[in-house]
């Protein structure tokens, strides 16, 4: 479970970045008293458009950086004073995510799995499982360099789930891939919510929170508009499709915490 | 500490597969001072000995002198001497590089050689080919002998009429061979060291900080239950040995051909006296703290760039500032003590200056080694502090 409550997170203004956003505010508000819960065997999506502050809600969800107030809990531990008992927990995956290039996917599943001390049976019964799920078996000993796109988001697939993480974090997991990768992603969604896990992900694509998710917010300016089941998201549209739905919130931009 | 180690096997595995990292902290130290060494002494031997059978055409002017001397450096091998008649044209034909030097009397040589006195002489060269002077001085010196000689036989003195005082050299010199070695080519060890040990540091304090950030690496091992402390000495431990095996390797390259190549038995000789079991101990006990104390400037550095070249950018100029004080250690007359021994990267110079003599002061040896140690501690809490800043990791 992931409860979030009155969530905020500012950055320091250097001159030149003051002078770049043409303001005087010495700090940036990137997100603005958040608060939402996400149920375990829910899929939970924070929509937003680019700069609204969802990764960095994401970032802070994972321990990466600090919160500036605001508390949150994941799997009934703080993040800002249980960080390592949290990261333990948690699965981290985003669309950019980058592997060692030199390394061999079985390289990298072991290294992740001995940074999260998984046990030797668990980490070759995990990595089994995945490998044959996922087709992974011919190249696991290929170096990272070597592998096609769909090939390298396999292996980030299998290094989140390598120590069976209770709360699954997917930032925009889909950016940039082809609808065969994207469709691994999907699957692997899916396939979290059906173990009961905890998962949110964050995403700017209407077919794909439409396909997947339980519960959503919509996020802009750090602050949230909307924040509902989908169901009822479907419900009350007022326009003729999700997308035009999710400009039209977007656009009246007239925040709400909830 | 388990974690520690589980990073730092990560990190050699992932940098030795590095073909950059082998060419440049293995493969280019290895070779770098052989193939120096082999081009140097080759080039060198083949110039020597062109320049030794260089033919030499000397112009002479004797001005109604005796042709004598002139006739005695004739039968020299490799010169030929050819007359004029003035000191102008002679002049002028060493001038337009026709001849390679000129030689003119004056108009009382004889007159002044037969009373006893100095015959005078001059000589035209060019002083851009001064090696040609050179080996024309020693023909001439060779004529003067033989004038002085004639002299001293012609009013039977006998050769020590000339030579009044007799230095007698054995036992004199009360300084040991390593000592004068320490003092005048004692800077090259330590300077091989660290300007390699620098290098050697870099490629890896880029790769495993700036580097990860540009792969989109960094975040997931963030989000590993590891102390980011624990990160950051995983890794500094791979970019300290990475510095310390640069090094070593590239002393070992310049050990190995000076051995293999055979250029100098003697030098050999005095490579084993100096580089003794005890030196290289005590050599590699300021080593490390050294190559934590580069590692501790270059990490943060590396975590606030956003990419590899822009970490590159920022560190390749650092390294005057470590070649620089190293300089020190060729500069006779600076030794180690306890001003110099607060003086980071010449401290270590110097220290090991002494430790070749063999004589050095325990108390400036103590103060360098605790510099050392304080200064990579401050270092290395400078990285963690860049290191903990998420605007950095992020950026």
């Amino acid at each position: 479970m992931i409860k979030v409550e009155n969530l905020k997170k500012s950055f320091k203004l250097s001159a030149k970045q003051r002078k770049e956003f043409n303001t005087t505010d010495t700090e940036a508000k990137s997100v603005d008293g958040i608060s939402f819960t996400c149920q375990p065997g829910k899929i939970f999506s924070l929509l937003g458009p680019n700069g609204a502050g969802k990764t960095t809600t994401l970032r802070m969800l994972s321990t990466i950086i600090k919160p500036t107030s605001g508390t949150i809990e994941i799997a009934g531990f703080n993040v800002d004073t249980q960080a390592n008992e949290v990261r333990k927990r948690i699965g981290f995956l985003t669309g950019s995510t980058g592997l060692y290039e030199r390394l061999t996917p079985d390289e990298i599943l072991k290294y992740y799995a001995d940074l999260n001390d998984v046990s030797k049976e668990d980490f070759e019964q995990r990595k089994q499982h995945y490998y044959d799920l996922l087709d992974m078996n011919d190249f696991a000993k290929k170096r990272i360099g070597q592998l096609s796109t769909g090939m390298k988001q396999k292996v980030s697939i299998t290094r989140t789930m390598i120590h069976d993480p209770e709360v699954v974090v997917f930032d925009e997991p889909t950016s940039g891939l082809d609808v065969i990768t994207a469709e691994n992603i999907i699957t692997l969604i899916r396939d979290c919510k059906t173990a009961g896990k905890t998962v949110i992900f964050s995403s700017h694509i209407m077919s794909e929170v439409d396909l997947l998710c339980d519960d959503l917010a919509i996020i802009n300016r750090g602050k949230i508009l909307y924040q509902d089941t989908m169901q009822n998201f479907r419900t009350n549209m007022k326009t003729a499709n999700l997308t035009s739905e999710f400009i039209r919130i977007v656009n009246e931009n007239q925040p709400v915490n909830a | 500490m388990k974690k520690i180690l589980i990073i730092a096997k990560k990190e050699f595995l992932d940098m030795f597969r590095d073909k950059r990292t082998i060419m440049r902290m293995i493969l280019i130290p290895l070779l770098a001072f052989p193939v120096i060494i082999y081009l140097v002494s080759s080039l060198q031997a083949s110039q020597s000995e062109k320049e030794a059978t260089k033919e030499l055409v000397v112009g002479y002017y004797l001005n109604d002198q005796s042709s004598a001397m002139i006739d005695r450096m004739d039968t020299t091998a490799h010169f030929t001497f050819v007359p004029y008649i003035d000191t102008t044209s002679l002049s002028a034909a060493v001038s337009s590089d026709s001849i390679n030097l000129g030689i003119w009397f004056s108009s009382s040589f004889d007159q002044n050689y037969e009373a006893r006195e100095q015959g005078e002489y001059g000589i035209f060269y060019r002083s851009a080919d001064l090696e040609e002077y050179d080996r024309f001085q020693e023909l001439i010196k060779v004529q003067e002998e033989y004038l002085v000689q004639e002299r001293l036989a012609q009013n039977e003195l006998p050769s020590a009429y000339i030579q009044p005082l007799l230095l007698n050299t054995q036992g004199g010199n009360k300084s040991t061979m390593t000592e004068t070695i320490a003092k005048y080519a004692g800077g090259i060890l330590p300077y091989i060291f660290m300007a390699f040990c620098f290098m050697g540091c870099m490629l890896p304090a880029i790769d495993l900080f700036a580097g990860e950030k540009e792969r989109g690496t960094i975040e997931t091992l963030l989000v590993t239950p590891v102390n980011r402390v624990h990160i950051l000495v995983g890794k500094m431990i791979v970019v300290t040995a990475f510095g310390l095996l640069s090094a070593t390797v590239a002393l070992g390259g310049l050990i190995g051909s000076l051995y293999l190549m055979e250029i100098d038995p003697q030098l050999n000789a005095i490579i084993a006296m100096v580089i003794t079991p005890k030196l290289v101990v005590m050599l590699y006990l300021l080593l490390i703290p050294t190559a934590i104390f580069f590692a501790g400037i270059m990490i943060p550095v590396s975590v606030y760039s956003r990419s590899f070249k822009e970490a590159q950018s920022i560190l390749t100029p650092l390294n005057m500032a470590v070649i620089i004080p190293t300089l020190v250690g060729f500069l006779p007359g600076i030794e180690l003590d306890y001003t110099t021994a607060w003086i980071p990267i010449v401290n270590v110079v110097l220290a090991t200056k002494a430790m070749i003599a063999g004589n050095p002061e325990i108390g400036p040896i103590i103060i360098t080694f605790a510099s050392l140690i304080f200064l990579s501690a401050i270092a290395v809490f400078i990285s963690f502090k860049q290191f903990g800043k998420e605007g950095n990791v992020l950026r």
